[in-house]
Protein backbone atom coordinates (compact mmCIF):
# COMPACT_ATOMS: atom_id res chain seq x y z
CA UNK A 1 0.00 0.00 0.00
CA UNK A 2 2.78 2.42 0.95
CA UNK A 3 4.65 1.60 -2.26
CA UNK A 4 1.57 2.28 -4.36
CA UNK A 5 1.22 5.76 -2.83
CA UNK A 6 4.89 6.49 -3.53
CA UNK A 7 4.54 5.32 -7.16
CA UNK A 8 1.42 7.43 -7.59
CA UNK A 9 3.18 10.44 -6.09
CA UNK A 10 6.24 10.00 -8.35
CA UNK A 11 4.01 9.57 -11.42
CA UNK A 12 2.19 12.76 -10.52
CA UNK A 13 5.50 14.64 -10.21
CA UNK A 14 6.65 13.30 -13.60
CA UNK A 15 3.37 14.41 -15.19
CA UNK A 16 3.69 17.87 -13.62
CA UNK A 17 7.29 18.18 -14.84
CA UNK A 18 6.27 17.09 -18.35
CA UNK A 19 3.42 19.62 -18.40
CA UNK A 20 5.83 22.40 -17.33
CA UNK A 21 8.44 21.41 -19.95
CA UNK A 22 5.89 21.14 -22.78
CA UNK A 23 4.21 24.38 -21.67
CA UNK A 24 7.56 26.15 -21.69
CA UNK A 25 8.42 24.68 -25.07
CA UNK A 26 5.14 25.90 -26.54
CA UNK A 27 5.32 29.26 -24.80
CA UNK A 28 5.38 32.42 -26.94
CA UNK A 29 6.97 34.69 -24.38
CA UNK A 30 9.32 37.33 -25.82
CA UNK A 31 12.53 35.37 -25.24
CA UNK A 32 11.09 32.27 -26.88
CA UNK A 33 10.52 33.65 -30.36
CA UNK A 34 9.02 31.31 -32.87
CA UNK A 35 10.03 31.92 -36.47
CA UNK A 36 8.58 34.99 -38.12
CA UNK A 37 6.41 33.80 -41.01
CA UNK A 38 6.71 37.26 -42.56
CA UNK A 39 10.48 37.60 -42.19
CA UNK A 40 12.16 39.82 -44.75
CA UNK A 41 15.61 38.36 -45.16
CA UNK A 42 18.13 41.05 -46.04
CA UNK A 43 21.16 39.05 -44.97
CA UNK A 44 21.95 38.42 -48.62
CA UNK A 45 22.31 42.14 -49.22
CA UNK A 46 24.22 42.74 -46.00
CA UNK A 47 26.75 40.01 -46.67
CA UNK A 48 29.68 40.85 -48.92
CA UNK A 49 32.04 38.49 -50.72
CA UNK A 50 35.26 38.70 -48.62
CA UNK A 51 37.32 38.82 -51.84
CA UNK A 52 35.75 42.19 -52.63
CA UNK A 53 36.96 43.71 -49.35
CA UNK A 54 40.48 44.97 -49.90
CA UNK A 55 40.67 47.38 -46.97
CA UNK A 56 41.03 46.76 -43.25
CA UNK A 57 40.41 48.98 -40.26
CA UNK A 58 43.74 49.88 -38.70
CA UNK A 59 42.99 52.59 -36.18
CA UNK A 60 40.18 54.59 -34.69
CA UNK A 61 39.97 57.71 -32.59
CA UNK A 62 37.23 58.52 -30.11
CA UNK A 63 35.51 61.87 -30.58
CA UNK A 64 34.70 63.87 -27.50
CA UNK A 65 31.45 65.41 -28.76
CA UNK A 66 27.71 64.93 -28.61
CA UNK A 67 27.11 65.38 -32.32
CA UNK A 68 29.80 64.88 -34.94
CA UNK A 69 29.50 67.05 -38.06
CA UNK A 70 31.98 66.34 -40.83
CA UNK A 71 35.52 65.28 -41.60
CA UNK A 72 38.22 66.31 -44.09
CA UNK A 73 41.86 65.37 -44.56
CA UNK A 74 44.60 67.45 -46.18
CA UNK A 75 48.34 68.02 -45.84
CA UNK A 76 48.85 65.26 -43.30
CA UNK A 77 46.12 66.56 -41.00
CA UNK A 78 42.65 65.40 -40.03
CA UNK A 79 40.06 68.19 -39.74
CA UNK A 80 36.90 67.56 -37.76
CA UNK A 81 33.87 69.66 -36.97
CA UNK A 82 31.62 68.46 -34.19
CA UNK A 83 29.15 70.23 -31.90
CA UNK A 84 30.37 73.83 -32.02
CA UNK A 85 34.11 73.31 -32.39
CA UNK A 86 36.79 72.65 -34.99
CA UNK A 87 39.50 70.16 -34.13
CA UNK A 88 42.67 69.51 -36.10
CA UNK A 89 45.08 66.67 -35.43
CA UNK A 90 47.70 64.62 -37.19
CA UNK A 91 47.26 61.11 -38.55
CA UNK A 92 48.62 59.75 -35.29
CA UNK A 93 45.82 61.43 -33.34
CA UNK A 94 47.94 64.20 -31.81
CA UNK A 95 45.89 67.37 -31.55
CA UNK A 96 47.17 70.59 -33.15
CA UNK A 97 44.32 72.75 -31.90
CA UNK A 98 40.67 72.88 -31.00
CA UNK A 99 38.79 76.11 -31.70
CA UNK A 100 35.23 77.04 -30.75
CA UNK A 101 32.77 77.88 -33.54
CA UNK A 102 29.80 80.26 -33.30
CA UNK A 103 27.27 77.44 -33.84
CA UNK A 104 27.04 73.77 -34.67
CA UNK A 105 28.97 73.01 -37.84
CA UNK A 106 27.88 70.32 -40.28
CA UNK A 107 30.63 70.05 -42.90
CA UNK A 108 34.01 71.43 -43.87
CA UNK A 109 36.59 71.58 -46.65
CA UNK A 110 40.24 72.58 -46.82
CA UNK A 111 41.58 74.88 -49.53
CA UNK A 112 44.88 74.54 -51.39
CA UNK A 113 46.34 77.21 -49.08
CA UNK A 114 45.21 75.22 -46.00
CA UNK A 115 42.43 77.64 -45.11
CA UNK A 116 39.38 75.89 -43.72
CA UNK A 117 35.84 76.42 -44.99
CA UNK A 118 33.17 75.47 -42.48
CA UNK A 119 29.50 74.95 -43.29
CA UNK A 120 26.81 75.80 -40.74
CA UNK A 121 23.08 75.24 -41.22
CA UNK A 122 22.57 78.22 -43.52
CA UNK A 123 25.92 79.98 -43.80
CA UNK A 124 29.59 79.27 -44.42
CA UNK A 125 32.77 80.71 -42.96
CA UNK A 126 36.40 80.80 -43.99
CA UNK A 127 38.92 80.18 -41.23
CA UNK A 128 42.68 80.59 -41.30
CA UNK A 129 44.85 77.44 -41.01
CA UNK A 130 44.98 78.26 -37.28
CA UNK A 131 41.18 78.32 -36.99
CA UNK A 132 40.63 82.09 -36.82
CA UNK A 133 37.58 83.38 -38.67
CA UNK A 134 38.40 85.41 -41.79
CA UNK A 135 34.84 85.95 -42.99
CA UNK A 136 31.40 84.53 -42.55
CA UNK A 137 28.74 84.65 -45.26
CA UNK A 138 25.30 86.19 -44.98
CA UNK A 139 22.81 83.49 -43.98
CA UNK A 140 20.82 81.82 -46.75
CA UNK A 141 17.05 81.56 -46.37
CA UNK A 142 15.34 79.60 -43.58
CA UNK A 143 14.93 76.49 -45.72
CA UNK A 144 18.68 76.12 -46.23
CA UNK A 145 20.41 73.03 -44.88
CA UNK A 146 24.04 73.06 -45.91
CA UNK A 147 25.39 69.52 -46.09
CA UNK A 148 28.66 69.65 -48.04
CA UNK A 149 31.35 71.92 -49.42
CA UNK A 150 33.92 71.72 -52.20
CA UNK A 151 36.48 74.19 -53.44
CA UNK A 152 38.07 74.73 -56.84
CA UNK A 153 40.62 77.49 -57.27
CA UNK A 154 38.74 80.59 -56.11
CA UNK A 155 35.24 79.11 -56.19
CA UNK A 156 33.43 77.46 -53.28
CA UNK A 157 30.57 75.09 -54.08
CA UNK A 158 27.98 74.69 -51.34
CA UNK A 159 25.45 71.83 -51.33
CA UNK A 160 22.14 72.97 -49.83
CA UNK A 161 19.79 70.04 -49.23
CA UNK A 162 16.97 72.27 -47.99
CA UNK A 163 16.82 74.30 -51.21
CA UNK A 164 17.94 71.36 -53.40
CA UNK A 165 20.59 73.55 -54.96
CA UNK A 166 24.32 74.07 -55.25
CA UNK A 167 25.39 77.63 -54.43
CA UNK A 168 28.58 79.21 -55.70
CA UNK A 169 30.64 81.62 -53.62
CA UNK A 170 33.95 83.30 -54.31
CA UNK A 171 36.81 82.54 -51.98
CA UNK A 172 36.22 86.06 -50.57
CA UNK A 173 32.77 85.04 -49.38
CA UNK A 174 30.72 86.69 -52.13
CA UNK A 175 27.63 84.78 -53.28
CA UNK A 176 27.72 84.26 -57.06
CA UNK A 177 24.74 82.12 -58.09
CA UNK A 178 22.98 78.78 -57.60
CA UNK A 179 21.93 75.88 -59.80
CA UNK A 180 19.42 73.12 -59.19
CA UNK A 181 20.67 70.51 -61.64
CA UNK A 182 17.77 71.04 -64.01
CA UNK A 183 18.21 70.55 -67.75
CA UNK A 184 16.01 70.81 -70.78
CA UNK A 185 15.76 67.01 -70.90
CA UNK A 186 12.14 65.98 -70.28
CA UNK A 187 11.60 64.50 -66.85
CA UNK A 188 14.77 65.95 -65.38
CA UNK A 189 13.70 67.55 -62.13
CA UNK A 190 17.14 68.49 -60.99
CA UNK A 191 18.41 67.42 -57.61
CA UNK A 192 16.08 65.08 -55.76
CA UNK A 193 16.86 65.27 -52.06
CA UNK A 194 14.41 63.25 -49.96
CA UNK A 195 16.47 63.59 -46.79
CA UNK A 196 19.37 65.84 -45.73
CA UNK A 197 22.09 63.90 -47.54
CA UNK A 198 23.54 65.87 -50.43
CA UNK A 199 27.26 65.71 -51.10
CA UNK A 200 29.61 67.00 -53.74
CA UNK A 201 33.32 67.05 -54.53
CA UNK A 202 35.90 68.32 -56.97
CA UNK A 203 38.12 65.73 -58.61
CA UNK A 204 41.88 66.22 -58.95
CA UNK A 205 41.18 67.11 -62.60
CA UNK A 206 38.98 69.96 -61.44
CA UNK A 207 35.64 68.35 -62.32
CA UNK A 208 32.67 69.11 -60.10
CA UNK A 209 30.73 65.98 -59.12
CA UNK A 210 27.41 66.31 -57.32
CA UNK A 211 25.42 63.42 -55.86
CA UNK A 212 21.80 63.31 -56.94
CA UNK A 213 20.71 61.01 -54.11
CA UNK A 214 17.08 60.56 -55.19
CA UNK A 215 18.35 59.23 -58.51
CA UNK A 216 21.24 57.28 -56.98
CA UNK A 217 23.55 59.03 -59.40
CA UNK A 218 26.77 61.00 -59.49
CA UNK A 219 26.46 63.97 -61.81
CA UNK A 220 29.28 65.91 -63.40
CA UNK A 221 28.66 69.64 -63.82
CA UNK A 222 30.52 72.50 -65.38
CA UNK A 223 31.47 75.20 -62.91
CA UNK A 224 28.45 77.26 -63.90
CA UNK A 225 26.03 74.40 -63.32
CA UNK A 226 25.49 72.68 -66.69
CA UNK A 227 25.14 68.92 -66.57
CA UNK A 228 27.97 67.29 -68.49
CA UNK A 229 27.59 63.59 -67.69
CA UNK A 230 26.31 61.27 -65.00
CA UNK A 231 26.91 57.83 -63.52
CA UNK A 232 23.79 55.99 -62.40
CA UNK A 233 23.45 52.51 -60.98
CA UNK A 234 20.22 51.82 -59.08
CA UNK A 235 20.56 48.53 -57.27
CA UNK A 236 20.53 47.23 -53.72
CA UNK A 237 23.34 44.86 -54.64
CA UNK A 238 26.91 45.75 -53.77
CA UNK A 239 27.59 47.01 -57.32
CA UNK A 240 25.09 49.86 -57.12
CA UNK A 241 23.30 52.33 -54.89
CA UNK A 242 19.92 51.48 -53.46
CA UNK A 243 17.54 52.65 -50.80
CA UNK A 244 16.71 56.26 -50.28
CA UNK A 245 19.24 59.05 -50.81
CA UNK A 246 22.41 57.22 -51.73
CA UNK A 247 25.31 57.63 -51.86
CA UNK A 248 24.94 59.74 -48.73
CA UNK A 249 28.56 60.91 -48.69
CA UNK A 250 31.41 60.87 -51.19
CA UNK A 251 35.02 61.88 -51.56
CA UNK A 252 37.20 61.70 -54.64
CA UNK A 253 40.55 59.90 -54.75
CA UNK A 254 43.72 61.07 -56.50
CA UNK A 255 42.94 58.85 -59.53
CA UNK A 256 39.38 60.16 -59.83
CA UNK A 257 37.75 57.13 -58.18
CA UNK A 258 34.83 57.79 -55.86
CA UNK A 259 34.75 56.77 -52.21
CA UNK A 260 31.08 56.34 -51.38
CA UNK A 261 29.24 55.88 -48.11
CA UNK A 262 25.66 54.61 -48.06
CA UNK A 263 22.81 54.76 -45.58
CA UNK A 264 20.19 52.08 -44.98
CA UNK A 265 22.52 49.16 -45.53
CA UNK A 266 25.54 51.09 -44.30
CA UNK A 267 28.69 50.38 -46.31
CA UNK A 268 31.72 52.14 -47.76
CA UNK A 269 32.91 51.31 -51.27
CA UNK A 270 35.17 52.66 -53.99
CA UNK A 271 33.83 53.11 -57.51
CA UNK A 272 35.96 53.60 -60.61
CA UNK A 273 35.85 57.01 -62.33
CA UNK A 274 33.57 55.27 -64.85
CA UNK A 275 31.18 54.20 -62.08
CA UNK A 276 31.88 50.46 -61.81
CA UNK A 277 32.49 49.03 -58.37
CA UNK A 278 36.20 48.87 -57.67
CA UNK A 279 36.38 47.52 -54.12
CA UNK A 280 34.64 47.39 -50.78
CA UNK A 281 36.26 49.34 -47.95
CA UNK A 282 33.91 48.46 -45.10
CA UNK A 283 30.99 46.01 -45.38
CA UNK A 284 27.69 46.51 -43.49
CA UNK A 285 28.75 44.30 -40.57
CA UNK A 286 31.31 46.98 -39.63
CA UNK A 287 28.48 49.36 -38.73
CA UNK A 288 25.40 49.44 -36.55
CA UNK A 289 22.51 47.82 -38.40
CA UNK A 290 20.26 50.89 -38.27
CA UNK A 291 23.17 53.32 -38.19
CA UNK A 292 23.91 56.50 -40.09
CA UNK A 293 26.09 56.64 -43.17
CA UNK A 294 29.55 57.80 -42.09
CA UNK A 295 31.08 60.89 -43.66
CA UNK A 296 34.19 59.91 -45.61
CA UNK A 297 37.48 61.53 -46.54
CA UNK A 298 40.43 60.10 -48.42
CA UNK A 299 44.07 61.14 -48.30
CA UNK A 300 46.67 61.18 -51.07
CA UNK A 301 47.72 57.60 -50.28
CA UNK A 302 44.22 56.19 -50.58
CA UNK A 303 43.69 55.80 -46.83
CA UNK A 304 40.05 56.34 -45.95
CA UNK A 305 38.83 58.20 -42.87
CA UNK A 306 35.23 57.45 -41.89
CA UNK A 307 33.34 59.50 -39.36
CA UNK A 308 31.15 56.98 -37.55
CA UNK A 309 28.27 59.00 -36.07
CA UNK A 310 26.86 56.07 -34.13
CA UNK A 311 30.05 55.06 -32.35
CA UNK A 312 31.48 58.61 -32.21
CA UNK A 313 34.69 57.44 -33.81
CA UNK A 314 36.99 58.42 -36.62
CA UNK A 315 37.75 55.05 -38.21
CA UNK A 316 40.75 54.63 -40.45
CA UNK A 317 40.72 52.05 -43.24
CA UNK A 318 43.93 51.18 -45.09
CA UNK A 319 44.50 48.88 -48.09
CA UNK A 320 45.30 45.33 -46.96
CA UNK B 1 -23.00 84.37 35.78
CA UNK B 2 -22.77 82.76 32.38
CA UNK B 3 -24.60 79.52 32.10
CA UNK B 4 -22.37 76.65 31.03
CA UNK B 5 -23.57 75.06 27.79
CA UNK B 6 -24.20 71.37 28.11
CA UNK B 7 -23.55 68.92 25.24
CA UNK B 8 -26.38 66.46 25.50
CA UNK B 9 -27.21 63.36 23.45
CA UNK B 10 -29.44 65.31 21.06
CA UNK B 11 -26.59 67.70 20.22
CA UNK B 12 -24.26 64.77 19.65
CA UNK B 13 -26.70 63.09 17.24
CA UNK B 14 -27.27 66.35 15.34
CA UNK B 15 -23.53 67.03 15.01
CA UNK B 16 -22.93 63.48 13.86
CA UNK B 17 -25.60 63.74 11.17
CA UNK B 18 -24.19 67.06 9.97
CA UNK B 19 -20.65 65.63 9.85
CA UNK B 20 -21.83 62.53 7.94
CA UNK B 21 -23.61 64.73 5.42
CA UNK B 22 -20.51 66.86 4.88
CA UNK B 23 -18.32 63.76 4.45
CA UNK B 24 -20.80 62.14 2.04
CA UNK B 25 -21.22 65.22 -0.13
CA UNK B 26 -17.48 65.84 -0.12
CA UNK B 27 -16.78 62.21 -0.98
CA UNK B 28 -19.27 62.11 -3.82
CA UNK B 29 -17.94 65.39 -5.18
CA UNK B 30 -14.38 64.16 -4.91
CA UNK B 31 -15.19 60.92 -6.71
CA UNK B 32 -17.04 62.78 -9.45
CA UNK B 33 -14.08 65.13 -9.88
CA UNK B 34 -11.66 62.20 -9.98
CA UNK B 35 -13.71 60.35 -12.60
CA UNK B 36 -14.15 63.51 -14.61
CA UNK B 37 -10.44 64.24 -14.80
CA UNK B 38 -9.14 60.65 -14.89
CA UNK B 39 -6.76 60.06 -17.76
CA UNK B 40 -7.55 57.06 -19.95
CA UNK B 41 -4.69 55.13 -21.42
CA UNK B 42 -4.45 52.96 -24.50
CA UNK B 43 -1.79 50.76 -26.08
CA UNK B 44 0.37 52.04 -28.90
CA UNK B 45 3.51 50.99 -30.77
CA UNK B 46 6.62 53.12 -30.42
CA UNK B 47 7.86 53.00 -34.05
CA UNK B 48 11.44 53.62 -32.96
CA UNK B 49 11.39 50.55 -30.71
CA UNK B 50 9.63 48.17 -33.12
CA UNK B 51 11.91 45.50 -34.56
CA UNK B 52 9.43 44.21 -37.15
CA UNK B 53 9.20 40.71 -35.62
CA UNK B 54 5.85 39.91 -37.27
CA UNK B 55 4.03 39.18 -34.01
CA UNK B 56 1.56 42.02 -34.46
CA UNK B 57 0.11 39.97 -37.32
CA UNK B 58 0.01 36.66 -35.47
CA UNK B 59 -0.71 37.55 -31.82
CA UNK B 60 -3.51 40.13 -31.99
CA UNK B 61 -6.91 38.86 -30.80
CA UNK B 62 -8.47 40.55 -33.82
CA UNK B 63 -8.25 38.77 -37.14
CA UNK B 64 -6.94 40.45 -39.20
CA UNK B 65 -4.83 42.32 -36.69
CA UNK B 66 -5.79 45.76 -35.36
CA UNK B 67 -2.22 46.74 -36.08
CA UNK B 68 -1.85 48.41 -39.46
CA UNK B 69 0.94 49.98 -41.39
CA UNK B 70 0.76 53.76 -41.59
CA UNK B 71 2.74 56.07 -43.84
CA UNK B 72 4.45 59.30 -42.77
CA UNK B 73 4.38 60.91 -46.20
CA UNK B 74 6.55 63.83 -45.17
CA UNK B 75 9.41 61.41 -44.46
CA UNK B 76 8.99 59.40 -47.67
CA UNK B 77 11.43 59.82 -50.53
CA UNK B 78 8.78 58.83 -53.11
CA UNK B 79 11.44 56.56 -54.59
CA UNK B 80 11.11 54.40 -57.66
CA UNK B 81 13.12 51.62 -56.00
CA UNK B 82 11.12 51.52 -52.75
CA UNK B 83 12.54 49.24 -50.08
CA UNK B 84 9.09 48.74 -48.59
CA UNK B 85 7.42 47.83 -51.86
CA UNK B 86 9.88 45.68 -53.78
CA UNK B 87 11.39 42.35 -52.82
CA UNK B 88 15.18 42.30 -52.80
CA UNK B 89 16.30 41.46 -56.32
CA UNK B 90 12.98 42.40 -57.94
CA UNK B 91 12.96 41.42 -61.59
CA UNK B 92 11.48 44.73 -62.63
CA UNK B 93 10.40 47.91 -60.86
CA UNK B 94 6.73 47.53 -61.66
CA UNK B 95 3.55 46.47 -59.89
CA UNK B 96 3.86 42.81 -60.90
CA UNK B 97 2.89 40.51 -58.03
CA UNK B 98 6.22 38.72 -58.30
CA UNK B 99 8.04 41.95 -57.40
CA UNK B 100 5.93 42.96 -54.43
CA UNK B 101 7.08 42.50 -50.87
CA UNK B 102 3.66 42.74 -49.20
CA UNK B 103 2.10 39.28 -48.80
CA UNK B 104 -1.39 40.74 -49.22
CA UNK B 105 -0.63 43.43 -51.82
CA UNK B 106 -1.79 46.05 -49.33
CA UNK B 107 0.79 48.59 -50.46
CA UNK B 108 -0.35 50.47 -53.55
CA UNK B 109 2.19 52.14 -55.81
CA UNK B 110 1.06 55.18 -57.75
CA UNK B 111 3.04 57.09 -60.35
CA UNK B 112 3.13 60.81 -59.57
CA UNK B 113 5.59 62.22 -62.08
CA UNK B 114 9.01 61.11 -63.23
CA UNK B 115 10.78 59.89 -61.06
CA UNK B 116 8.32 60.05 -58.11
CA UNK B 117 6.04 57.29 -56.88
CA UNK B 118 3.59 57.44 -54.00
CA UNK B 119 2.91 54.46 -51.75
CA UNK B 120 -0.47 54.13 -50.09
CA UNK B 121 -1.73 51.48 -47.66
CA UNK B 122 -4.98 49.63 -48.21
CA UNK B 123 -5.92 49.09 -44.56
CA UNK B 124 -8.53 46.47 -45.36
CA UNK B 125 -5.77 44.29 -46.80
CA UNK B 126 -2.99 45.16 -44.34
CA UNK B 127 -2.38 42.48 -41.71
CA UNK B 128 0.31 44.36 -39.78
CA UNK B 129 3.09 41.91 -40.63
CA UNK B 130 5.72 44.71 -40.83
CA UNK B 131 7.44 43.24 -43.86
CA UNK B 132 7.21 46.57 -45.69
CA UNK B 133 8.26 48.37 -42.49
CA UNK B 134 11.46 46.34 -42.35
CA UNK B 135 12.16 47.01 -46.02
CA UNK B 136 11.52 50.73 -45.62
CA UNK B 137 13.57 50.94 -42.42
CA UNK B 138 16.46 48.92 -43.87
CA UNK B 139 16.73 50.71 -47.20
CA UNK B 140 14.79 53.93 -46.92
CA UNK B 141 13.81 56.69 -44.53
CA UNK B 142 11.58 54.54 -42.33
CA UNK B 143 8.42 56.38 -43.31
CA UNK B 144 6.33 53.18 -43.19
CA UNK B 145 5.64 52.06 -39.62
CA UNK B 146 3.08 50.17 -37.56
CA UNK B 147 0.36 51.61 -35.34
CA UNK B 148 -2.49 50.07 -33.37
CA UNK B 149 -5.70 51.38 -34.94
CA UNK B 150 -8.01 52.24 -32.08
CA UNK B 151 -11.10 51.99 -34.24
CA UNK B 152 -10.21 48.30 -34.65
CA UNK B 153 -8.55 47.55 -31.30
CA UNK B 154 -10.81 46.25 -28.51
CA UNK B 155 -8.95 48.47 -26.03
CA UNK B 156 -9.51 45.75 -23.47
CA UNK B 157 -6.38 46.70 -21.54
CA UNK B 158 -5.00 43.18 -21.98
CA UNK B 159 -3.04 43.57 -25.18
CA UNK B 160 -1.97 40.11 -26.26
CA UNK B 161 0.75 41.52 -28.54
CA UNK B 162 2.28 43.61 -25.76
CA UNK B 163 2.76 40.44 -23.74
CA UNK B 164 4.97 38.86 -26.37
CA UNK B 165 6.55 41.91 -28.03
CA UNK B 166 10.28 41.13 -27.90
CA UNK B 167 11.38 44.77 -28.09
CA UNK B 168 8.77 46.08 -25.63
CA UNK B 169 7.66 48.53 -28.29
CA UNK B 170 4.02 48.50 -27.20
CA UNK B 171 3.43 51.12 -24.55
CA UNK B 172 0.60 52.81 -22.72
CA UNK B 173 -0.13 56.26 -24.09
CA UNK B 174 -2.78 58.81 -23.08
CA UNK B 175 -6.07 58.15 -24.87
CA UNK B 176 -6.28 61.75 -26.01
CA UNK B 177 -3.02 61.32 -27.97
CA UNK B 178 -3.36 57.69 -29.01
CA UNK B 179 -0.99 57.61 -32.00
CA UNK B 180 2.79 57.84 -32.26
CA UNK B 181 3.19 58.85 -35.88
CA UNK B 182 6.74 59.36 -37.12
CA UNK B 183 7.51 62.92 -38.03
CA UNK B 184 5.39 64.49 -35.31
CA UNK B 185 6.58 61.87 -32.82
CA UNK B 186 10.35 61.63 -32.64
CA UNK B 187 12.68 59.28 -30.86
CA UNK B 188 12.51 59.73 -27.11
CA UNK B 189 15.72 60.09 -25.14
CA UNK B 190 15.19 56.79 -23.37
CA UNK B 191 14.53 54.99 -26.67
Amino acid sequence: MKKTVIYLFLSLIIVVILVIVIGDFRSTRPDRMSGNPYELDIDGIRSVDPDLITYKETKNYKIDAAQAGGIAVAGGKIFLVADDFLQVFDYGGKQYFREPLPEQARCLEVTATNDIIVGFRNSIALLSPEGEEIWRSEPLDERAVITALAVKNSTIFVADAGNRAVHRYTIDGKYVDSFEGKTRIEGNHGFIIPSPYFDLGVSPDGELWVVNPGKHSLENYTDDGNLRSFLENISREIEGFGGCCNPAHIDIMADGSFVTSEKGVVRIKIHEPSGELSTVVAPPDKFREDGEAPDVAVDEEGIIYALDYDKNLIRIFEPK
Amino acid sequence: MKKKKTFNRRDFIQSSIRASLVVSVGGIGGLALKNGTKKDWVWQIDPFECNQCGRCATECVRNPSAVKCVHAYDLCGYCDLCGGYFIPGAVKLDTGAENQLCPTAALIRKFIEEPYFEYEIDEDLCIGCAKCVKGCTSFGNGSLHLQIRHDLCRNCNECSIARVCPSKAIKRVPADTPYLIKGTFTRTTDS
